[in-house]
């Protein structure tokens, strides 16, 4: 094969991959953008017609994305049902909130316990058999839980109305509200980014992209698939379960839409839209689709949810890589204008 | 000293007996070739040893250790490893990383969660996938992705990927399909050369036989589910059932 | 024994909707291996046109034309959409196909509001029908049709239009057996549902088939909105929360298999309707049903070995 050829091999909108010791340094680079970015948002982000507020949820939002797209990115397994997780740890952060302390911390960790649990058993239900057979299953739990929430468990979820009459969360002291709430999320948005990141280019993350590659050749190649898969599984629901405490402490209220199949297929449209597999692009996704949702729908009204199915639709159809390959697309042809 | 020892070892799909009293014994350090006309059961067996199938019945030990019941990947930890009749490699994936892939599958186990490491730049595994990858001959393409290889390049990775793990016993379910002839030449080579350096033990599944000529020590037929000569490349070669077996089949 | 009659046609109605959805999408998955996550914004479009229609020109014109013009919306459907994703990754076929139910769901809602739209039946199956035992005479004023049946104790009541979404399921179901089994068209479908590799390798034009098959199986869930809409909602939710169920009923009758679709949807039904009366119960039967399959037998019930392993 001459060099040419394999260049011509070498896909390079697949790249992104750095061997050598300049890693560490790129990683810090993207983290401490990352940073800069996050920690201005309230100064920033009013000024393109945002409200605070907004940019806490937004950030609860990337969390619960960045931590999806470790499933579905590397793993490629499609989950309908990550809502389960996000609406358990909501409601169990409110729960504790309600009747055991306003103190966050018990109820942060209570609410990760319980969704480790549930991915768990979650997990092992669904995952022994085909990316089909998951995406259906999930879809279907995730259904069961906001049945139990609205019928079985009323007496303790509020049942449709959700549950009210949370005190305001406190963190020793600290009333978590306006921007000191901003920070908190800032802050452990960050961490879950960093993390995510981390576990992205280790050689777990390799096993993750080779399930999602060829799972047979993985299994005879002596690797354990299903605890890779289960542990996948597990961490990303681990991020949805922190994003619904989160959602609680940010706003002292559990809708029992926090557990319908919209909050799943939410997230499922975020981490799409913003680019598979990217870590980053879900985030951006996540920030498009409540800035859609909340200040652009101004314009589009009721419809908004049918401009952004149909978005939706075209960057699947069109687009498989997202807004971050598209931007990649147009960040290499406009670099090789410059070259010419 | 055998490594692989199976016996009467029987496999039905239905009423067809795929594997009928099938007994299959592999010295170590050899290369032992399966040979037998299509729908022999050569896969079938293959599928036994690595824990795909589940046979009716009958035993099979690898070093002393019985292999069913075992899944998959711990047979491969054992020291097992398998080239498949459809390439499997991992098309998404850069040829070092499929290489790395079994570098940490040999280094860490079946399972290992370790967040502080960098899977492009752990120097011992990336090293040796370097030179795997150097001793299949796909050394210049390792930035490559692997959905960009020919078949036989396919296959040679796949090679690749079980050499990464060391194994003590190499399956291969027909290494040299899809191969040009001078691409077959080098395969063989290089398989008789890894047995000669390493003292790896192979079973080779395949329809050509010069390949199989050029590299066996002793040669098994499978004919209809059964074993039906054994020996010597020159013995199995005069033997008449073999014969029969094989033409039986051109008639068809 | 009356009570365990009545939840017997109660779990047979549930059932019948939940088949005539969930025989399309094991069909459509069985031959083409796609999972249309929009097979339940078919349904629902069956459902609203049916609506229109049969306030505009009659029942029976809904009838006939639902079925007909969800064939043609699936038959679009495949040569417009669906047919370009065979060859991408299932996820990307799962996703489209749960962007077309968004936006379908989406743009009734726009259209028509997001409340319920009162669906009648026709007045040829309003009404009663009532079932009477051995030695009972019905009181000549009671209007509605009569049926004896040796165990019932004095007479019970039962809906005529949810019998008639009985029968009308049944027939469905018994048609597309015999589609399937006795035509050469049901031979190839048939043969794609076991190995379509094969079948291109014969080189049977498959591709024309299959679009056929996904018409047919979105007919099929017109012909559910039709005679089901009267018995569900006509709202914008409804095709979501029928998806639901109807997927659990192809993975518990086993993926890919017709008999175990229907086997599932009886079962799933019958819970249903025997749990009706336990409150904690009742909405989270389906689900429980489906988990002790699952944990008891992976593949389904009818599922075939190495089908999705
Ligand atoms: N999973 C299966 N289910 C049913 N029958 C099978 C299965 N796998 C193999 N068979 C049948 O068992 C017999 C042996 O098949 P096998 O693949 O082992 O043959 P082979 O010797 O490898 O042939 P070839 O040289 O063509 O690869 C064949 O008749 C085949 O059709
Ligand atoms: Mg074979």
């Amino acid at each position: 094969m001459s060099s040419s050829d394999i260049k011509a091999a070498y896909d390079p909108s697949a790249s992104g991959r750095r061997v050598g010791s300049d890693f560490k340094r790129k990683d810090l680079t993207t983290l401490a953008v990352f940073a800069l970015i996050t920690f201005t948002m309230p100064l920033w982000f009013p000024l393109i017609g945002g409200y605070s507020g907004l940019d806490t949820k937004i950030l609860i939002w990337a969390i619960f994305a960045v931590g999806f797209d470790l499933l579905l990115g590397y793993t490629g397994y499609l989950s309908f049902g990550h809502a389960a997780f996000f609406g358990i740890s909501a409601y169990i952060t409110g729960l504790m909130l309600l009747h055991v302390s306003d103190n966050i911390i018990p109820a942060m960790i209570a609410s990760l316990i319980v969704t480790l649990i549930m991915a768990l058993i979650i997990g092992l239900l669904t995952l022994k058999r085909t990316g089909i057979y998951f995406s259906i299953l999930t879809l279907a739990f995730g259904e069961m839980f906001h049945s139990l929430a609205v019928s079985t468990l009323q007496d303790w979820t509020g049942g449709d109305n959700g549950l009210t009459g949370v005190p305001t969360p406190m963190l020793f002291g600290l009333k978590m509200q306006n921007l000191t709430m901003f920070y908190f999320v800032a802050v452990l948005a960050i961490i879950m980014f960093y993390i995510a990141r981390r576990i992205g280019r280790s050689p777990f993350g390799l096993m993750m992209k080779a399930i999602k590659s060829n799972q047979t050749r993985l299994e005879y190649t002596g690797i354990n698939v299903l605890r890779y898969k289960l542990s996948a599984f597990v961490i990303s629901a681990i991020y949805a379960g922190l994003a619904g405490s989160l959602m609680v402490i940010y706003e002292p209220y559990v809708a029992s839409e926090f557990l319908s199949w919209q909050e799943s297929g939410r997230v499922v449209i975020m981490t799409v839209m913003g680019g598979v597999g990217t870590l980053v692009g879900p985030m951006f996704g996540a920030f498009f689709m409540l800035y859609f949702e909340n200040v652009v729908s101004v314009l589009l009204q009721e419809q908004w949810l049918l401009v952004l199915g149909l978005m939706f639709m075209a960057i699947v159809i069109f687009l498989p890589g997202g807004f971050a390959d598209g931007a990649k697309r147009l960040w290499n042809r406009v670099s090789r204008q410059g070259d010419n | 000293m055998s490594i692989l020892e199976v016996s009467q070892v029987n496999k039905n799909f239905g009423g067809l007996a795929a594997l009928h009293n099938v007994n299959f014994s592999v010295d170590e350090g050899s290369i032992h070739s399966l040979i037998g006309p299509n729908g022999a059961g050569k896969s079938t067996l293959l599928n036994v040893l690595v824990g795909l199938l589940k046979p009716d019945g009958g035993s099979v030990e690898f070093d002393g250790k019985s292999l069913l019941g075992k899944t998959p990947h711990d047979i491969n930890q054992l020291g097992v490893a398998r080239v498949f009749q459809t390439p499997q490699v991992f098309p998404d994936l850069t040829l070092l990383e499929n290489i790395a892939i079994s570098g940490y599958a040999d280094r860490d186990g079946g399972f290992k969660f370790n967040l502080f490491e960098t899977a492009d730049t752990a120097k011992p595994v990336i090293n040796n996938a370097k030179r795997v990858l150097e001793e299949v001959g796909l050394i210049e393409q390792q930035k490559a992705e692997a959905r960009h290889l020919s078949r036989g390049d396919k296959r040679r990775l796949e090679l690749g990927i079980c050499l990464a793990h060391e194994p003590r016993l190499l399956l291969l379910d027909e290494p040299t399909a899809g191969m040009a002839r001078h691409e077959t030449e080098t395969t063989i080579d290089l398989l008789r050369n890894i047995s000669a350096k390493t003292k790896m033990t192979m079973v080779i599944v395949e329809h050509d036989m010069s390949v199989v000529f050029a590299l066996s020590e002793t040669i098994s037929v499978l004919a209809q589910g059964r074993i039906i000569a054994e020996g010597k490349p020159e013995d199995v070669k005069g033997d008449p059932k073999v014969k029969e077996a094989y033409l039986g089949e051109e008639q068809e | 024994m009356n009570q365990i009659f009545l939840q017997v046609l109660t779990g047979l109605q549930l059932g019948a909707i939940f088949v005539l959805i969930a025989l399309g999408l094991t069909l459509i998955f069985g031959t083409l291996g796609v999972v249309n996550f929009a097979h339940g914004a078919l349904f629902m479009l069956g459902a609203y046109i049916a609506v229109i229609l049969a306030g505009k020109l009659g029942f029976v014109t809904a009838i006939l034309v639902v079925p007909l013009a969800l064939f043609a919306i699936g038959l679009l459907m495949e040569r417009g959409l669906v047919k370009h994703f065979y060859d991408r990754p299932h996820t990307d076929q799962i996703l489209v196909t749960f962007g077309l139910a968004i936006v379908v769901q989406e743009a009734l809602k726009w259209y028509f509001g997001a409340n319920n739209i009162p669906f009648a039946e026709p007045a040829w199956g309003t009404g009663q029908t009532i079932f009477y035992g051995t030695g009972v005479t019905v009181p000549d004023p009671i209007p509605g049709l009569r049926i004896y049946m040796p165990f019932i104790e004095g007479f019970v009541f039962y809906p005529k239009w949810r019998l008639i979404l009985i029968l009308v399921s049944m027939s469905t179901v018994a048609g597309l057996f015999v589609l399937l089994q006795f035509t050469r068209f049901g031979l190839v479908v048939r043969a794609g549902m076991r190995d379509s590799e094969m079948l291109r390798f014969l080189g049977i034009n498959i591709s024309k088939r299959f679009a056929v098959v996904f018409g047919l199986g979105s007919a099929i869930a017109g012909i559910a909105g039709v005679f089901g809409g009267p018995v569900t909602q006509v709202d914008p939710a409804v095709g979501m929360s029928m998806l639901v169920p109807s997927f659990l009923v192809v993975v518990i009758g086993g993926m890919g298999s017709l008999p175990g679709a229907v086997l599932a949807s009886i079962m799933i039904g019958m819970a249903m309707a025997f749990s009706v009366n336990v409150a904690w119960l009742s909405q989270i039967v389906v689900y429980l049903v489906a988990v002790a399959v699952l944990l008891i037998r992976p593949r389904g019930l009818l599922g075939q070995k190495g089908l999705m392993e």
